[in-house]
């Protein structure tokens, strides 16, 4: 007798679903299938609406009608959630205003000039000879300042530079008589100490600084010894790439890059447990996750913020799994390294500087899914709209299906591997030879990697940076052509938005939309990759050297992408050239050879019922 | 951006001298600002006051600022913005041009735009000042250098319709008045005169 089954899989954006008919000898006809967007949260019974709709039109899409179908098939969800926290562990600290370094747009002049610095209302009283740098405070018109300077360079006075606090530095210079280098944007002029010996340089566009850049320049422009060089070198090394600034020789002035104190993570594993120094970095804190596996839990020094990092995390993974915050343990944990723009404590321009942060990701296990009591719903709705009795399974885990699923896609075989990579979490699962089935669930996926991209550049706009995840930018160069990202160039016969207008843009399938930033293309893209490679390749190894046999990457044939991931334009990419070292067979799958990466779960639930 | 706040020499005036018929730029690093029929000329200030050599020089400073090149044109034929702004951005090298009109308002226009459209633009004349004029050719300076400038802050203030409206009508009435019919635009030079300014201290 034939039967007509309907795999369902209930995901956390979509729920697909695939029908077949299973002969009496348990071959399997897969003829449709269906997807939908998921209603309400995962595992709730607002499933319920997405679920029926889903399966009505896989039923039409196949087309044998609702009355048909003799059993539904549900998965168990994977019990897990993740949440995401980052804090920056450095800080960069201007004291006594030792440097001027925030890069403005248009510095003017060029070279490099080492005097004292007087203020301009004071330049009359100042005596020839000692070569001087002069301070003008915003709100002075450039003619005026123009006009002071050409006056005390006519009376001798050896004016070798100017620091400006308006943005007039360019139509300074081209009104002076001898040219010098000139700053200017800086907005806090009163901060900059008047009569101390300092340097101004300016190169051309596109150069950066050689002088002041240089532990060694600093130190024979002021005449530092080797103690004095060492404390310098850090106002050196914050003033690298800049195309101009300052650096003000003050009696105890410093730059420091010091550590913030972030606290320490305990990690407690089975058997044994670890306390790490969040400063010492995602490298160490990975290291040390991987020596005490498996994880039991995670524990936050209090009082620091990396105990505010971690009850932050648990806090919002009890409120969304509704369990009881002393039963929210962390499986996994993910710690990235990242550099964030800052602003500058005791900056006198605004200086932004990049600082050091850890973002972590963690994995919390939940207890039962709750797909029980959605069945029965289910089974309810359905039998009542077909008019006949159909029975819901709950049927077998998540990644078990999957696995089978994918097993589907033309040119497999069996040691293999799916790597499903969504929004919240990694999941792996490999099929053995002999048909059994192991999993892997590790915090870290699509939802952090949005998170670095927002804070790396500085965005503060996750929708943005969702967007610039998940599409190619390009450059509108002109109204009729963008710059791609590859370089070419693609013309278009309708005049682009005036909107996107000399911007990088997100080319999604929608259109076009501008990232207001002032981030090059080559930046963008650049913040892009290396946050997929961080997480998503880093996730990809860690998840195969899990479920791998004897962790040994080697014996695994067959790697099957699927999830948002595969769906990316360059995900499969980054992973398969990770990959390829290791003699793996990797690519996005091509569930039953037609459905690509989607629809896995759904099928594999049938191929397990029959 | 911060602009000089006091004009300590506010009895700065400018003429501008005609140096003949506009012609199409061929540099690729300028911006063309272009001026209606009665700027600078039958009026000399604009709508809330300003004189209009203090806003031609600070649009001029901030396309300076930029080290990008500047053209100064007038529009005879028309007294509408998008027509005057269109036609600066159609003789600028870069595509990129500035039109002004005698009370105020301005817009940052391409030449591949349609004409009623814009990049950016600045209706609310009551509104502007002169760090809005320096960003305006700050701005457009780095269109010009195909740069991504975030667009000008700008006020907005609902009561400036109601407010300004009766001598908003009465300014164009009369800027429409100065139209030379059919007249082309003429390349002029802006001279500033003024008693040379004194340094500070």
């Amino acid at each position: 007798m034939h039967r007509t089954v309907v795999g369902v899989d209930i995901g956390n954006s979509t729920t697909e679903a695939s029908l077949a008919r299973i002969g009496p000898d348990g071959t399997v006809d897969y003829l449709g299938g269906a997807l939908t967007r998921t209603t309400g949260i995962k595992g709730t019974v607002k499933n319920v609406d997405g679920v029926v709709k889903v399966v009505t039109r896989a039923a039409e899409h196949a087309g044998v009608g609702l009355g048909a179908v003799d059993v539904v098939l549900l998965n168990e969800a994977t019990p897990v959630i993740s949440g995401l926290a980052m804090e920056t562990i450095t800080e960069t600290i201007i004291t006594e205003s030792t440097m001027i370094g925030h890069d403005p747009r248009t510095p003017g002049g060029r070279g490099l000039g080492v005097g004292t610095i007087v203020a301009a209302e004071t330049l009359s009283d100042q005596a020839p000879g000692e070569p001087v740098i002069v301070l003008v405070a915003g709100g002075v018109d450039f003619d005026v300042t123009a006009a002071t300077l050409n006056a005390a360079m006519a009376r001798g006075i050896d004016v070798v530079a100017a620091i400006l606090g308006n943005d007039d530095a360019v139509l300074v210079a081209n009104r002076l008589t001898v040219p010098i280098p000139i700053i200017d944007e800086v907005s806090r002029i009163d901060a900059v100490p008047v009569g101390m010996l300092a340097a101004v340089e300016v190169v051309g566009p596109g150069q950066s600084i050689r002088t002041l850049s240089n532990a060694y320049g600093l130190a024979t422009i002021f005449g530092l010894d080797a103690e004095q060089t060492r404390t310098v070198s850090p106002v050196a090394r914050a003033l690298t790439g800049n195309r101009s600034a300052v650096v003000v020789r003050t009696p105890s002035g410093d730059v420091e890059d010091r550590p913030i104190p972030a606290g320490s993570l305990e990690l407690i594993g089975a058997n044994r447990s670890v306390c790490v120094d969040v400063a010492r970095g995602a490298a160490e804190i990975m290291a040390e996750v991987e020596r005490v596996s498996p994880l039991a839990d995670v524990a936050g020094e209090s009082g620091t913020n990396t105990g505010g990092m971690i009850s932050t995390v648990r806090q919002s993974m009890a409120d969304l799994s509704h369990h009881e915050l002393r039963d929210v343990k962390i499986r996994d944990l993910l710690a990235i390294d990242t550099l964030v723009p800052q602003d500058v404590r005791g900056g006198v321009a605004g200086e932004v500087a990049l600082e050091n942060a850890v973002a972590l990701a963690a994995m919390v296990r939940t207890r039962d899914s709750g797909m029980q009591a959605v069945a029965a719903v289910i089974a309810e709705q359905l039998s009542e709209a077909a008019g006949r009795d159909i029975t819901v399974r709950v049927g077998g885990v998540e990644a078990e299906m999957a696995v089978r699923g994918a097993l589907t896609t033309p040119g497999t075989d069996t040691p293999l591997v799916v790597l499903d990579m969504g929004g919240g979490s990694t999941d792996a699962a490999v099929l053995g030879a002999r048909g059994d089935v192991q999993a892997v669930h590790l915090a870290g996926a699509g939802d952090l990697v949005t998170k670095l991209i927002d804070a790396e550049l500085g965005l503060d706009n996750l929708e943005l940076a969702e967007g610039i995840k998940k599409n190619p930018a390009a450059k509108a160069e002109s109204f009729f052509h963008v710059r791609m990202e590859n370089g070419t160039a693609q013309f278009f016969e309708k005049a682009l938005p005036a909107t996107a207008f000399a911007r990088v843009v997100t080319l999604s399938p929608e259109g076009m939309s501008p990232i207001p930033t002032r981030h090059s293309l080559e930046r963008i893209r650049q913040v892009r990759r290396t946050a997929k490679e961080r997480v998503f390749v880093v996730n990809a190894l860690r998840a195969l050297r899990a479920v791998a046999p004897g962790g040994d990457l080697r014996r695994i044939g067959f790697v099957v992408l699927l999830g948002g991931c595969a769906l990316d334009f360059e995900i499969p990419e980054l992973i398969a050239d990770a990959l390829a070292p290791y003699g793996i067979v990797c690519g996005t799958g091509n569930v039953r050879g037609s459905e690509g990466p989607r629809n896995a779960v759904a099928t594999g639930l049938v191929a397990a019922y029959a | 951006m911060t602009v000089a706040s006091t004009t300590s020499d506010a009895q700065r005036t400018m003429s501008f001298t005609e140096i003949g018929p506009a012609q199409r730029g061929s540099r690729s690093d300028e911006v063309v600002l272009a001026v209606s029929p009665a700027f600078a000329d039958f009026f000399t200030q604009t709508i809330v006051n300003i004189p209009h050599a203090e806003v031609i020089r600070q649009i001029l400073a901030g396309i300076e600022e930029q080290e990008v090149a500047a053209r100064v044109i007038r529009v005879r034929h028309s007294s509408d913005l998008a027509v005057v702004a269109h036609t600066a951005a159609k003789l600028s090298g870069s595509g990129i041009g500035i039109g002004i009109l005698s009370r105020g308002t301005s817009m940052i226009h391409q030449r591949d735009l349609p004409r009623l459209s814009s990049l950016e633009l600045f209706p609310q004349c009551p509104l502007l000042t002169l760090e809005t004029y320096r960003n305006i050719g700050s701005n457009a300076a780095q269109y010009a250098k195909g740069e991504s400038p975030q667009p000008v802050p700008t006020l907005n203030d609902q009561m400036a319709r109601p407010r300004w409206q009766a001598k908003a009508a009465l300014l164009h009435l009369k800027e429409t008045e100065q139209i030379s019919k059919g007249a082309k635009p003429v390349e002029v030079q802006a001279e500033f005169s003024s008693a040379a300014p004194a340094a500070l201290s």
